[in-house]
């Protein structure tokens, strides 16, 4: 799996993606200082940093589980703001995978993936049920439907909630952090999921430690730290001859 | 699960009986101290026994209750429209029969149950001399619940037994105004007004439309509690505050006779009515807080994890988080149910003839004057069933939580 996958990025296509000089303070301490962000159609960017720097909370930011004090965030032409009929919609286009997996545990994997489509795209009961079945099989685990996620291991309900945001077919894919609470065995098969649907072209923006993923899958990463983006550059320069003198520490520290 | 008649050859066999013969000499009669102390609770325990015994079988005269089992049970709900609280009885057992066979199956345990408790209550009848007609009645229910049951259960094997399923809430809820056409009349049946319904009928009456009334109020209290919009968190928890800090027999007086006072004369709501609303107004605020605590135990990733579906607000909390806090705080809610059961006696005592106020009025007949405690033993006996059957059924409500 050497082969870097060449995605076709559409440069002289306009960003999907488009934040500029997002700020965002918990009570007096600022976790995001002004922010620049700008994802193009079937790009991939991997946010990195040590924690605590505002990678996370800039990934929710960007589908409104958080909300930003200044700056402005436009999803696929839509100006995210705290209007509950603008947030829907840009809910819909904007999958988001959890560390958590955050499963709805009362219900079947098949009720967890066809809930929204059901409820929020109206698509008829039997529609959805295959949509799902069609992901299901695409994440691997297809025998898996009817079993509740209690009885699944951290990497089937991680393929679960990848296969859950891939139901509502949206536009841009959200991943925070999404192999850090997984056994290192299961890290491996939702990797492969995510590569896949790269390689399928799909626009995402993904929060995560592995590196060698990063360099394989990447288009671009950035570094983020204390609340600032400090580098952002294509994955071969990045690893191998970062500019900053801040991302050199970070990467002599997590290659260590 | 083993059954019963293995757990009975098990608990008798030579090798257990040696087996309790030790636990008793290791628990009760390790030291002297422990063997005086297990003599006197011995003898304590065999005194109040054969008192109890004695007075049951011997000293109690149980003509005050045979001979005003129907006041106990209907009060002066007029004899001959009877016939149709029977109906009456008969739907209240043939829909959760029904109910049951389509959602459990319906075996021989089933079976068992329903013809031990058919059996039990028809002899209690013929002990108590009451004629042949509710002798037959009973037969006759027993074997129709019986029957509903295996239907319930056979339907679920043919193709147009699935739907039966969807359908079994909207069956109880067409039941529910069948029966209280049945016992206040009207549309061709002659009308029985509500001073009436008495006894068991009246307690059974008022707690059933009291915890149906009081469960979505107490939900709708628990989210207004939880919203964001100051306006309803404040009146939600101004009114669970309120409403906890007023005695329940204050509230009912209140309904019963404050409310006339302050209403125009021109407008009367029934005695029935103000009871009914002022016991589930009560319960809901503390319904509202069991809920709470329910809310409170979902994880902030599920909500989270809803919206980034795009779920709106109510279809999150219709979907995702009650369902699964309901879920944990049912032993509360039937606990809570209970409690409001128990809480109908109260009714006695702001004029309604319910269970206890029938108990009252049987007991200040000339007659039978002073014969309290054969009275109160078999009231007690009955609030005990009812309450200890809702006990059972919410366990059998909470096993099966989708793992």
């Amino acid at each position: 799996m050497t082969d870097a996958v060449t995605n076709v990025v559409d440069i002289s296509a306009s960003p999907i993606i488009s934040a500029q000089g997002i700020e965002k303070w918990y009570g007096t301490f600022q976790v995001l200082k002004g922010v620049d962000l700008e994802v193009y159609p079937q790009e991939v960017v991997v946010l990195m940093g040590p924690s605590g720097s505002g990678k996370s909370t800039l990934i929710r930011t960007l589908n409104g589980l958080e909300s930003h004090e200044k700056g402005s965030i436009i999803i696929d032409g839509v100006a995210l703001t705290q209007n509950p009929r603008h947030l829907e919609a840009i809910r819909r286009e904007v999958g988001m995978v959890f560390q958590q997996f955050n499963l709805f545990p009362h219900l079947t994997v098949l009720q967890n993936i066809t809930l929204s489509p059901i409820w929020v795209r109206r698509l008829f009961k039997p529609q959805a049920e295959e949509i799902a079945m069609q992901l299901l099989e695409r994440v691997g685990i297809l025998e898996q439907a009817h079993k509740y996620p209690g009885q699944l291991s951290g990497g089937q309900q991680q393929r679960v909630a990848i296969a859950r945001a891939l139901a509502m077919q949206p536009k841009i894919m959200l991943f925070d952090e999404p192999t850090s609470a997984l056994d290192p065995e299961m890290v491996r098969e939702v990797l492969d999921v995510m590569r896949s649907l790269a390689e399928g072209g799909m626009t995402m923006v993904i929060v995560t430690h592995e590196v060698g993923f990063a360099r394989e899958v990447a288009d671009h990463v950035l570094l983020m730290d204390q609340g600032q983006v400090v580098e952002r550059a294509t994955p071969a320069e990045f690893f191998l001859n970062p500019k900053e003198e801040r991302s050199r520490q970070f990467l002599a520290q997590i290659l260590a | 699960m083993e059954s019963w008649q293995t757990r009975f050859k098990t608990a008798f066999s030579p090798s257990s009986r040696q087996k309790y013969w030790i636990w008793a000499r290791q628990n009760l009669l390790s030291t002297w101290s422990n063997v005086l102390l297990t003599l006197v609770s011995l003898g304590i325990i065999a005194t109040t026994l054969t008192a109890l015994g004695t007075w049951i079988f011997t000293q109690a005269q149980w003509e005050v209750v045979t001979v005003n089992l129907r006041l106990i049970f209907v009060g002066r709900y007029p004899v001959e429209q009877i016939w149709r609280l029977w109906l009456v009885l008969m739907l209240l057992v043939t829909v959760p029969a029904l109910s049951w066979g389509v959602m459990q199956g319906w075996g021989r345990r089933e079976s068992a149950w329903g013809i031990g408790g058919g059996a039990g209550l028809v002899g209690a009848i013929t002990l108590s001399n009451q004629g042949l007609e509710p002798t037959a009645w009973l037969c006759c229910i027993t074997g129709i619940a019986l029957g509903s049951g295996y239907l319930g259960a056979w339907s679920q094997q043919q193709p147009w037994g699935k739907p039966l399923k969807t359908w079994l809430p909207l069956l109880w809820f067409l039941t529910f105004f069948v029966m209280l056409w049945l016992i206040s009349g009207g549309l061709g049946l002659t009308t029985v007004s509500t001073t009436f319904w008495n006894g068991l009928l009246l307690t059974l009456l008022v707690a059933v439309v009291s915890i149906v009334l009081s469960f979505p109020l107490g939900v709708f209290l628990a989210l207004g509690r939880q919203s964001q919009l100051p306006v309803i968190r404040v009146v939600s928890t101004g009114y669970i505050e309120l409403i906890r800090g007023l005695p329940l027999i204050g509230i009912l007086f209140m309904a019963q006779v404050m409310l006339p006072l302050l209403l125009p004369p021109q407008i009367t709501v029934d005695q029935l009515v103000r009871a009914i609303a002022g016991l589930s107004l009560f319960s809901a605020a503390y319904l509202a807080e069991t809920v709470r605590g329910g809310l409170q135990s979902i994880p902030n990733g599920q909500w989270e994890a809803s919206r980034a579906l795009g779920l709106s607000t109510p279809l999150t909390l219709s979907l995702i988080v009650l369902p699964q806090a309901l879920r944990t705080v049912v032993p509360a809610i039937v606990g809570q149910f209970i409690s409001l059961f128990k809480d109908t006696a109260l009714l006695s005592i702001v004029g309604l003839v319910e269970l206890t106020g029938i108990a009252r009025s049987i007991t200040s007949q000339a007659e039978y004057l002073g014969r309290y405690a054969e009275v109160y033993l078999v009231l007690g006996l009955i609030y005990w069933l009812f309450c200890y059957g809702m006990s059972v059924a919410s366990r059998r409500l909470e096993l099966p939580s989708g793992s």
